[in-house]
């Protein structure tokens, strides 16, 4: 029986070629693209899920400042784990993580520059599921010169030596002894550090050794003593059933107690497992992304089902006789069900087997694409139970309903063909087109919008020029000596301008203070500011505008002036705010001007209030402007400088046009994705559309040949047989149009500044897709009207 | 074997209902072969469908080799048919995607009989239908007349009691058609009993008695001698 079954169903491929070709590409392209998105998706709910205490682990985060600088730290004092462990009995363990920005790591004649290193407490390895696989579990970090890597790590140093007890040079002379190893991380671990140091080397090297402290009064013995270094990443693995609003209390309690000028300073706990996809008190951190990809994925799946049932109903009417037939010599409905069903099932086959070969050729490029590193090994069950539900999900939805449909012909009137105008509910098939032309519409939508968006990030004027300059990070000597470093350089006529600063310009992330006093400052303002450490030439440097009051000049007295910008100068409530006192932390000061706002992190963010110090102990980054003509040798000019203070460390440097468009990368990604699933989908959406109109011609070609003979023109045949497509489609866009305005509308929400939706995009769109359509309709039906109309009539 | 009583079909559209059987009764006896003969809208392939099972009626009663079916379900009527009634059709309706072989074979797989007894029946009745060297080809690669015997042999395969024929030889030359004819008659006469609707006097003569029907009623009936 069975046999017969697929004996048939493959003439019948055969016998259609066609309209078997048209199905397996659509089914395949949806398979494919819908698949790997659908990994994608996999991928990102996954994170950090490996964990065994994943459920029990969570990020402590603390809520700072008042108004617009209202923000989220994740990164909170080093004391609370400290304490947490010692005085909550629900806290089983707690462990700190910071990571400061990269370092150059030597060993013998190898140097590496390490950006993902991180100091880190013991229990990094016994909280999360990064075991040693070599070294002392139980002591991982045996004194502070200790130094645990990754596998991967230890063969880039070593190779196949023993890494245990290698030194290591990290930065300048700071010799390190490898103490353990552990496993390369899983590509879908929010942690990624490649070199981890003891936690207790930076208590060492910041607080014991130099006994830090900010005015030289008050001496921090230790940075579990430190209350106002927001530094540290903190994990807590708790009990069962802790209450989290208790514990919340409880860590803002250990605060306040320990610095009640803080207060209120409330704190979060956020579970491990949302970390990757939701900010700390539970908004959105990129699960929109995910899930609006997740319903793309599933819609270009149906699309491509749509596809498959669109035509085996249409088509139906020829299958007519055999199943009358069928069922006249015998056949029960359930049979017939069964029959179509595999029949379905052959040429999902073909298809699935198709897009599995695709699949496996172009992850490479996925992988590529999406920054995953999915891989299709036998053991990942994860990957195929995803690919697995989907072939099921995509082979039931495109199988039942036509083979509900032909099982359930009544014999008599489909052999007498009686059934021929209300086959398998036209309507039905109408509704279908029209919710693949709707799909394929808003993402067309989508893609422009995002596009759009995209290109007014990249023109929009941030408020600084950045054209041809790049930056490098100073190191010890070549800091001390900065003022020797600009007056050579500046003596290259490729060289047109220096200056260094405290921040990254691109993307001002850290260094913010909530601890400040002004003249005025309302009882109730907790207002942060973020600190840029600057010399004199930072602000003509950038081409900003000093608006009010003048900028630092270099000489001492600047060292308690501070430069504001106008959104500080509006938070801070005060009209006229140059000449007015300011304190930031320990220094007493005065505001000198305020600088026109410009944009220091991502359009996604409101500009925040800013605090310019003249601190060039801090400036540890350096902006090089070069000439436009000249850029290749200002580089090697700067690279000449650095390897007199540097040596054999690699010199690294970034444009800051590269850096601004690495800030938009997943917007771009973003972007990206959507030009690919609208191709996607508009191919599979058009295929069945030749489908249907070759089918719909088919049909009517005794009605072509009638009207032709009567006198009809061509284009009024090409008329009759496409009209009720475009209506169709008309349709769809009218549909369209507000679900992508609704959407577009909330995507871009995630933007401070952003452009305006206007009907262009949406007029552009439907435009396209009906232009599209008319040429897909065109091939077939020009055909069909061309024909002899004797032909046609005979063939009857 | 058949009894029908005061049997009545009627069609409906929205506007118009058209009696298509008004109060037929007739009975076929086991072994017998019948003609139906009419002009076109008499009736005979209403008629033709309800003794195939394909079709109910609206009233009156249909009693099969004792059992009155005239209320039985699609499924009850399908099962029924299944097991004793084989069909040949004007146009052949074979499935072009499937074999001579295949095609026969179709009503044994449908009654579950095992693979190896259907490759026995099926190669008997072809050797009998003198089609055998055409087993492995397709219904288009036939002729009319090779095609009618393909589809004889599939009514017969499954060893039914009573062959519905609605127009045997319509679409086949006389020597074709002559040919089907003998066929049926061979069949007949080793048992099967045939209930045949035709416009060919000359295929009515094949038959033990003709009923003529006109306006969905019996207007006359002949023996033949």
């Amino acid at each position: 029986m069975l046999k017969n079954y697929i004996k048939t169903a493959w003439r019948n491929i055969m016998h259609n070629k066609f309209y078997a070709i048209i199905n397996i590409t659509g089914l395949t392209l949806g398979l494919v693209i819908g698949i790997f998105m659908l990994l994608w998706v996999q991928d990102e709910f996954s994170f950090d899920s490996f964990n065994k205490n994943a459920e029990k682990i969570y990020k402590v985060d603390i809520v700072a400042g008042t108004g617009i600088s209202r923000q989220i730290f994740n990164n909170i004092i080093a004391p609370v784990a400290t304490f947490a462990k010692n005085e909550i009995p629900e806290v089983k363990n707690a462990v700190r993580i910071t990571s400061i920005g990269d370092a150059p790591f030597q060993y013998k004649d190898k140097v590496f520059f390490e950006s993902n290193f991180a100091f880190t407490d013991p229990s990094y390895f016994s909280v999360f599921d990064f075991k040693l696989i070599r070294g002392n579990p139980k002591n991982p970090f045996p004194d502070i010169n200790s130094l645990v890597i990754t596998e991967s790590t230890a063969k880039k140093y070593f190779g196949d030596e023993n890494p245990i007890g290698k030194t290591v040079i990290m930065g300048q002379n700071e010799p390190c002894q490898v103490s353990g190893v552990i496993a390369d991380y899983p590509p879908n671990s929010s942690f990624q550090y490649h070199v981890l140091l003891p936690m207790a080397r930076l208590n060492y090297l910041s607080y014991i050794k130099n006994s830090r402290s900010y005015d030289g009064k008050t001496i921090v013995p230790s940075m579990d003593a430190d209350w106002s270094n927001f530094g540290f990443e903190t994990f807590l693995l708790l009990k069962h059933d802790v209450n989290l609003k208790a514990l919340e209390k409880k860590l803002q309690a250990i605060h306040e107690r320990n610095k009640p000028e803080d207060a209120p300073v409330p704190y979060l706990v956020q579970p491990l497992i949302k970390m990757h996809l939701f900010r700390a008190d539970g908004t959105d951190g990129g699960y929109s992304t995910v899930r609006t990809l997740t319903i793309v994925a599933v819609m270009i799946l149906i699309i491509a089902c749509i596809n498959y049932v669109n035509l085996s109903t249409a088509r139906s009417l020829l299958r007519a006789k055999e199943v009358s037939m069928r069922k006249i010599i015998g056949a029960g409905k359930s049979q017939l069900f069964i029959q179509f069903i595999i029949e379905t099932g052959v040429l999902f086959i073909a298809a699935a087997a198709l897009s599995l070969i695709l699949m496996f050729l172009l992850l490479p490029y996925f992988n590529n694409f999406s920054g995953k590193q999915i891989a299709f090994n036998l053991s990942d069950t994860d990957v195929w139970f995803c690919i697995l539900v989907s072939f099921v999900g995509t082979l039931l939805a495109s199988s039942i309903y036509p083979a509900m449909l032909l099982s359930s012909f009544e014999p008599l009137k489909a052999l007498k063909g009686r059934i021929s105008g209300s086959i398998g509910n036209v309507n039905f098939r109408r509704v279908l087109v029209v919710v693949q032309f709707a799909t394929s519409i808003i993402l067309i939508i989508g893609t422009l919008v995002i596009s759009k968006q995209l290109s007014y990030i990249r023109n929009k004027d941030l408020g600084y020029d950045k054209e041809h300059v790049f930056a490098f990070t100073l190191r010890n000597d070549m800091q001390e000596h900065y003022d020797a470093v600009k007056n050579d350089l500046l003596k290259y006529p490729a060289i047109v301008g220096i200056t260094h600063a405290g921040r990254d310009i691109v993307n001002n992330g850290g260094g913010a203070t909530g601890d400040n006093d002004w003249d005025g400052k309302p009882a109730n303002s907790n207002l942060w500011f973020n600190l840029i450490p600057a010399d004199e030439q930072f602000i003509p440097f950038f081409k900003m505008d000093v608006i009010q009051g003048k900028n630092f000049t270099g000489a001492v007295a600047d060292s308690s002036h501070f430069l504001i910008n106008e959104t500080a100068a509006k938070e801070m409530g005060i009209t006229d705010p140059v000449g007015k006192r300011l304190r930031i932390q320990t220094v007493n000061g005065t505001i000198i001007g305020v600088v026109k706002d410009f944009n220091f992190a991502t359009v996604h963010k409101k500009i925040e209030p800013i605090v310019f110090r003249y601190q060039l102990e801090h400036c540890w980054r350096v902006y090089i402007k070069a000439s436009g003509k000249n850029i290749q040798k200002a580089i090697a000019a700067a690279q000449t400088q650095w390897k007199l203070y540097n040596n054999d460390i690699p010199f690294n440097y970034t444009f800051l046009d590269d850096s601004y468009t690495k800030l938009y990368s997943a917007d771009q990604k973003q972007g990206d994705l959507f030009k690919l699933f609208s191709v996607v989908a508009i191919m599979i959406s058009c295929l069945g559309l030749l489908g249907l109109t070759t089918y719909s011609a088919q049909v009517k070609t005794r009605e072509i040949g009638i009207r032709k003979v009567l006198g009809a023109s061509i284009g009024q045949i090409v008329n009759m047989l496409a009209k009720e497509f475009i209506l169709l489609i008309l349709l769809a866009i009218i549909i369209a149009i507000p679900i992508a305005w609704y959407s577009m509308n909330s995507w871009l929400r995630d933007f401070a500044y952003k452009i305006n939706l206007t009907w262009v995009s949406f007029a552009l769109s439907g435009f396209g897709v009906i232009v599209i359509a008319l040429v897909t309709i065109s091939f077939q039906s020009v055909k069909a009207a061309m024909a002899n109309p004797v032909k046609s009539l005979r063939s009857e | 074997m058949i009894k029908i009583t005061n049997l009545e079909k009627f069609y409906r559209t929205e506007e118009v209902e058209t009696i298509a059987l008004n109060k037929l009764s007739m009975e076929v006896n086991t072994g017998e072969f019948v003609a139906i003969m009419g002009p076109s809208g008499c009736g005979k392939s209403t008629l033709l469908n309800i003794l195939g099972m394909l079709d109910d009626p609206d009233e009156g009663s249909y009693v099969f080799n004792g059992v009155e079916i005239a209320h039985f379900n699609e499924r009850k009527r399908a099962d029924l048919r299944k097991h004793n009634i084989g069909f040949v059709f004007q146009s052949f309706n074979l499935i072009d995607e499937l074999t001579v072989f295949e095609n026969v074979e179709l009503p044994l797989i449908y009654t579950g009989v095992s693979s190896s007894e259907r490759v026995k029946r099926v190669e008997e009745v072809l050797d009998k239908m003198q089609i055998m060297h055409r087993r492995n080809h397709y219904p288009q690669q036939l002729s009319g007349g090779q095609q009618q015997r393909v589809a004889i042999a599939r009514a017969v395969v499954n060893k039914p009691k009573l062959i519905l024929a609605d127009e045997p030889t319509g679409n086949l030359d006389s020597s074709n058609g002559n040919d089907v004819m003998e066929l049926l008659t061979d069949l007949n006469e080793q048992g099967t009993t045939i209930i045949m609707v035709t416009h060919s006097e000359h295929d009515a003569r094949y038959s033990h008695r003709i009923i003529r029907l006109l306006d969905g009623q019996t207007v006359m009936e002949n023996i033949m001698v």
